[in-house]
């Protein structure tokens, strides 16, 4: 057609600084529109709205700080547990003969399956939805901690042995720091999979948390504070992916 | 001047007096002995093996280059020193004690530098004497001995993968030798360096050597290193590795690179070429026709 190569740099920057706007807008007119229930549909000014008022006059930060606590909690402890014992199956034998079956048995079991045990189990308290999460993240970073410790490069454990490190410094001194890279990536997997699990703990039975709240509104036909809630929810993950990021270049910052 | 310095001491510690602790070290240790060993792999009709009635005595202090056509056991022997591999038969012992696994007294240099990537230069040469339970600041102290010695301490805070391949492998034979080591061992070390890095790094070896008598058993398939370097070339041969020849080398020390010209040095490595020769040739011959 004859586009300039700037012009055509000009639109592509245009293109992404216009892409959310587009959204919203496009939303708002079709919302406003007519060709859709405006109440099952609303607009995107409408849910700011209800999103303001649930921060103003209801319960938004409790909601979020519940719905943050469930997930560091059982994303924290499943980590911990995962990376430790993922390195001792990776090391030893023994230990992977004994717990990998019933490991490869459990792992492929959904968290959200245990909703109903769960509250049978832990009833509504706060023990279940740490559970939920943990179950997420346990298996996955477990997993990825094992690999990562099999392929850690056997000449630098060789090398460590040679220059006098004893086996039980080998763990934090070689095998941690050589399974850092497949690790991280197991738990940036995770971060996706412990907000998800939230959402069915929450779900399941409860008396706060964002993914609570959006079942209370959509109850209540308050469907700008169901999609606020969405968004929220969408925002909180999205910020916790991005400083995972930081967080990884720190934590392998050889590479 | 001082009538107590030795003629060879521009090598010395003694010429570099800020140097704490890269020293000699002390008494009469380092002695190793390989008695009658044989080493197979795998069982039954998989079974290899690889090295059968090999012995071999090296003195305290000594320079062993081990050589050889691929495939004769070489590494598999050096291995058994380092206690990675334990003999189907016969025993390996450093100083009168029995290998029995791989140990801080025994410092070893692979063919690639596998430096610990997640630690700086200092803390690679460090990780020994820490291990060893010296403190942090004995251990830095140690650590920036070695690599004044290696010409790497202006690089001590960089990491691994910022350095060249023949820096990686300085900071490396600084790293075993940090530790003290009884013996040093050498798996193909400047295999994957240039021809010019390979000769600098030859020459630093000597140098180090020199000051801190460790006995070295140094494995390679370049006749012209073996010879620039050993008191004594020990020839394998393949199907099983065993020992062909145990050459000594009388040539002068220190020695410098110009050696390679002198006619002895050629005539010694006439005599290992053939050996060698020999050796692949036949090799060869068994392979086309497949035993």
């Amino acid at each position: 057609m004859g586009i300039s190569k700037q012009r055509q740099q000009l639109l592509n920057r245009w293109a992404f600084i216009l892409s959310i706007p587009l959204f919203f807008g496009g939303w708002e007119i079709i919302s406003r529109s007519g060709m859709v229930n405006p109440v099952l549909f609303p607009p995107p000014t409408l849910v700011a709205l209800a999103l303001y008022k649930w921060a103003t006059q209801g319960p938004l930060l409790v909601d979020i700080a519940m719905s943050l606590s469930r997930v560091l909690v059982g994303f924290i402890s499943g980590a911990v547990a995962g990376i430790l014992i993922g390195i001792l199956t990776g090391r030893y034998q023994f230990i992977a003969n004994l717990l990998t079956p019933v490991f490869q048995l459990l792992r492929p079991i959904p968290p959200i399956a245990f909703v109903p045990i769960v509250i049978l189990w832990f009833g509504l308290s706060e023990l279940g939805k740490w559970f939920l999460v943990f179950w997420g993240v346990f298996f996955t970073v477990w997993i990825a901690a094992h690999l990562g410790v099999q392929r850690v490069d056997k000449t630098l454990i060789r090398a460590a042995q040679c220059l006098g490190t004893p086996e039980q410094k080998m763990l934090p001194e070689v095998l941690l720091p050589g399974a850092m890279p497949y690790i991280l990536v197991g738990l940036r997997t995770s971060v996706s999979i412990s907000f998800y699990t939230l959402v069915a703990a929450e779900l399941a039975g409860t008396f706060s948390g964002i993914a609570y709240r959006i079942d209370i509104a959509q109850q209540n036909l308050q469907v700008g504070q169901s999609l606020g809630g969405l968004i929220i929810l969408g925002l909180i993950s999205a910020m916790a992916d991005k400083a995972f990021g930081v967080f990884s270049k720190k934590m392998v910052w050889w590479s | 001047m001082n009538p107590e310095i030795p003629l060879s001491t521009s090598t010395s510690p003694v010429a570099q007096p800020s140097r704490q602790y890269a020293a000699p070290i002390a008494g009469q240790s380092g002695h190793i002995a390989i008695d009658q060993i044989r080493i197979a792999f795998g069982t039954g009709k998989q079974s290899f093996l690889a090295v059968e009635n090999f012995s071999l005595e090296i003195e305290p202090g000594e320079f062993v280059c081990l050589i050889g056509p691929s495939g004769c056991g070489k590494s598999t022997v050096l291995n058994s020193i380092a206690g990675f591999i334990t003999p189907t038969q016969g025993t390996v012992s450093v100083d009168n004690r029995q290998i029995d696994g791989p140990g801080g007294d025994r410092g070893m240099v692979f063919q690639q530098p596998s430096l610990f990537p997640w630690k700086t230069v200092l803390g690679n040469v460090a990780h020994g004497p820490l291990m060893a339970g010296k403190s942090k600041a004995v251990a830095h102290g140690i650590a920036q001995d070695f690599l004044e010695m290696v010409g790497l301490a202006n690089f001590k805070k960089h990491y691994p993968m910022m350095l060249s391949g023949g820096m990686q492998q300085r900071v490396a034979i600084a790293r075993a030798l940090a530790n003290s080591p009884q013996v040093l061992l050498m798996d193909e070390p400047f295999g994957a360096l240039d021809a010019q890095t390979r000769f600098m790094m030859q020459e630093n070896l000597l140098k180090l050597w020199q000051d801190l008598k460790t006995t070295v058993v140094f494995v390679t398939h370049d006749i012209d290193e073996a010879i620039f370097l050993a008191d004594r070339v020990v020839v394998m041969s393949a199907n099983p590795g065993r020992i062909l020849k145990d050459i000594s080398i009388p040539l002068p020390r220190p020695r410098a690179i110009e050696i390679l010209l002198d006619q002895k040095f050629a005539t010694l490595k006439k005599d290992c070429f053939d050996l060698i020769r020999q050796e692949s040739l036949l090799a060869f011959e068994q392979q086309k026709i497949g035993t």
